[in-house]
C-alpha cells in the first residue's frame, strides 16, 4: 500500500544519458531529496505504475504512453527516465514537470492534466499531419 | 539550506560503490569484461607504466621487458600456435575480425561467397554485412540446433565461389563451444579460408593451433585471458592471404615508404598498447599457474550451481541448460529483461548483462528477438556470490508475479 505526503523534491544531476535500441532518450538522474512512496502513488494517477516491495528495495517502474517510463527504487536519490522517441521534443522536460506539479499537491495533479491534455493534442496533430513519419 | 554547488557532488549508489572498488559487489559481467582483474595482472601493469617502455627499433633504452615480444612468447605457448611472430596484437577481437575480414575481402579479384552462423557476434555479422552491402561478397547464415552448428549445415551451404567462413568457437549468449576441428579439416582440404573468433574460449578452455588446422584465430585480452580491455589479437597461418589493410610505422625498415611485409609489423603499425600487452602476458601467465583444467571446472561446478538454483521455480527461463562455458542465459517470465537487471544492480549489488549481447541472429531464434540476461562467471567468482545471486533472482521473480 503506498502512502505518503507532498515534497520538493528536485533534479541535481543528470548522470548518464544514452540512446536505446527503441530509440528512446535515457537519463539518469541524482534528485536532492530520496524518492518517495507519495511520489509513486502521484505518478499512478496518470500512468501504469508497477511496485514491488517485497524486493531488498522497494522498486517500481511507471509507464505514460507516448510520454515518458521512470524505474527506480522509494528511498534512492536516483532515478531513470527514458522519454520516448516519437516525441522527444515535446516531452523532453516532462519528469521536471511531474516533479514540479507533485509538489502542489492536488492542485498540482489538476494543472498537470491540463498540460497532458495540451500535449497530447498536438502529438494528435502531429500524428494526423505527418501519419508514419513519426513512427 | 544547503548550496546547489555542493549537492552537485552527491553521488548515486552506483559512484558510491565504484569508490569502493567493488566492496560488496557481486560481478557475474565476465563474459564482456573479467573482473577482477588477478593481482598479478595490476602489478604488471603498473610496473610497465613505472619503466620506460622498450621495444626492439622504437627505443634505445635497455633492462626493461620488452611486452610486445614476451607476450607473442607467451601467447604462442599458450595457443601451442608454431610461430610466435604469427601473432598479432590489436585492440580486441573486432578490431581483429575487421582486420581480417576486410583485409581477406581485399585480397580477392572478385566477389565471392562466405558462409557465417547465426551464433555470431555483430563483430562478424557487421563486416561481413556491410561487405554485402557493397557487393564485395555474398553471405549464407547457417542456423544451429541445440546450440551447435553442424559441419553438414556448412557443407550444405558451400558453393563453388565459396571462399570464407567465419565462426564463432563459442557462442557468447549460449555459452555453446562449437566443434571446430572438423569444420577446420574439410574446410582446409576445400581450400576455404576460415576464421575462427575465440572471443570467449581463450583462456576457459585448451586451445591447440597444432592440432585445429584454422587460418586464422582471434582472440581477446580483456575477457577469461584477464588483461585490461584495449588488448586482442590474432593468429594467421598464412599472412599473404590477407591484404595489408593499415599502414604506419613499424620502428623497422623506416627508410622505406612501404610498409614492411614482415611479420609481426604486416599487420602491426603505431605504437603498441604496452600495458595491454603487460596485462595479457601476466594473465595468460596467471592461468598458466592456475592451470586451465582447474579453471574449466571450476567453471563448470559454478555455471552447474547456478543453473540447478535457477530451475527451483518454474517462472525462469533458461536458454541452454547445459552450457560448455561458463555462462547462463535466462530470462524470468513476464519481466522486462532490462528491468530485471536494474533491480539486480541497484538493489542488490549484482552485475549482470542484459539485453541482446552484440548477437542479434541468436535472439531472434531463442527469445523472438527480445534479449534476455546473461551470468557469466570467472576464476574469481565463489559459490557464495552464485548462491546470493541465484536467491536475489528469485527474489524478484517471485515478488513480480506475486
Amino acid at each position: 500500500m503506498l502512502s505518503g505526503r507532498w515534497q520538493r523534491v528536485r533534479i541535481i544531476k543528470s548522470i548518464q544519458t544514452k540512446v536505446c535500441v527503441d530509440g528512446s532518450l535515457m537519463k539518469e538522474y541524482v534528485l536532492d531529496e530520496p524518492l518517495t512512496e507519495g511520489f509513486i502513488q502521484f505518478l499512478g494517477q496518470s500512468g501504469k505504475v508497477r511496485y514491488l516491495d517485497s524486493l531488498k528495495k522497494p522498486y517500481f517502474s511507471f509507464e505514460k504512453e507516448q510520454f515518458i517510463s521512470v524505474k527506480g527504487f522509494v528511498g534512492d536519490e536516483s532515478v531513470e527516465v527514458r522519454y520516448k522517441k516519437e516525441f522527444q521534443d515535446l516531452i523532453g522536460d516532462y519528469f521536471h514537470l511531474l516533479l514540479y506539479y507533485y509538489q502542489l499537491g492536488p492542485s498540482g495533479r489538476e494543472r498537470l492534466n491540463g498540460i497532458d491534455e495540451c500535449l497530447k493534442e498536438k502529438m494528435k496533430i502531429r500524428l494526423d499531419t505527418h501519419g508514419s513519419e513519426c513512427t | 539550506m544547503v548550496k546547489r554547488s555542493s549537492l552537485y557532488h552527491k553521488g548515486t549508489a552506483m559512484e558510491t560503490r565504484q569508490q569502493n572498488e567493488g566492496q560488496g559487489l557481486i560481478y557475474l559481467n565476465n563474459a564482456a569484461t573479467s573482473w577482477p582483474k588477478p593481482p598479478e595482472v595490476i602489478a604488471e601493469v603498473t610496473k610497465s607504466l613505472h619503466n620506460p617502455y622498450f621495444e626492439q627499433g622504437r627505443t634505445t633504452a635497455m633492462g626493461a621487458i620488452d611486452y610486445p615480444a614476451a607476450a607473442r612468447e607467451t601467447l604462442a605457448g599458450f595457443f601451442h600456435a608454431e610461430k610466435p611472430d604469427h601473432i598479432i596484437f590489436t585492440q580486441n577481437a573486432t578490431d581483429s575480425l575487421n582486420l581480417l575480414i576486410h583485409g581477406f575481402t581485399r585480397n580477392t579479384t572478385a566477389p565471392f561467397h562466405t558462409i557465417t552462423t547465426e551464433l555470431e557476434h555483430n563483430s562478424v555479422l557487421r563486416p561481413l554485412h556491410a561487405l554485402e552491402m557493397d557487393g564485395a561478397l555474398t553471405l549464407t547464415t547457417v542456423p544451429f540446433i541445440n546450440n551447435q552448428v553442424r559441419l553438414a549445415a556448412i557443407k550444405e551451404a558451400i558453393r563453388a565461389d565459396t571462399r570464407l567462413v567465419v565462426m564463432t568457437h563459442g557462442s557468447n549468449v549460449l555459452g555453446s563451444m562449437q566443434d571446430i576441428k572438423p569444420v577446420a579439416e574439410y574446410l582446409r582440404a576445400n581450400d576455404i579460408f576460415f576464421i575462427v573468433d575465440g572471443s570467449q574460449t581463450a583462456g576457459h578452455m585448451p586451445i591447440d593451433l597444432t592440432g585445429i588446422p584454422v587460418d586464422a584465430f582471434v582472440f581477446t585480452g580483456h575477457k577469461a585471458l584477464f588483461g585490461i580491455p584495449g588488448i586482442g589479437g590474432f593468429y594467421l597461418t598464412d599472412p599473404t592471404a590477407v591484404a595489408i589493410t593499415k599502414q604506419g610505422g613499424t620502428g623497422s625498415d623506416s627508410s622505406s615508404l612501404c610498409h614492411p611485409l614482415e611479420m609481426p609489423t604486416r599487420f602491426e603499425s603505431g605504437t603498441h598498447n604496452y600495458p595491454g600487452l603487460a596485462s595479457l602476458y601476466a594473465g595468460v601467465r596467471f592461468i598458466e599457474g592456475v592451470g586451465l583444467a582447474a579453471i574449466e571446472r571450476k567453471g563448470r561446478e559454478l555455471t552447474t550451481s547456478f543453473i540447478q538454483a535457477l530451475k527451483k521455480t518454474d517462472l525462469i527461463t533458461i536458454y541452454n541448460e547445459s552450457p560448455d562455458l561458463p555462462i547462463v542465459s535466462f530470462s524470468i517470465n513476464g519481466m522486462d529483461n532490462y528491468e530485471v537487471g536494474f533491480i539486480l544492480a541497484r538493489a542488490y549489488n549484482i552485475i549482470m548483462r542484459t539485453g541482446f549481447h552484440c548477437a542479434p541472429l541468436v535472439h531472434r531464434r531463442i527469445d523472438e528477438g527480445k534479449g534476455c540476461i546473461r551470468a557469466s562467471f570467472s576464476w574469481f567468482t565463489t559459490m557464495e556470490e552464485c548462491r546470493v545471486a541465484t536467491d536475489a533472482i528469485r527474489e524478484v521473480a517471485e515478488s513480480a508475479h506475486h
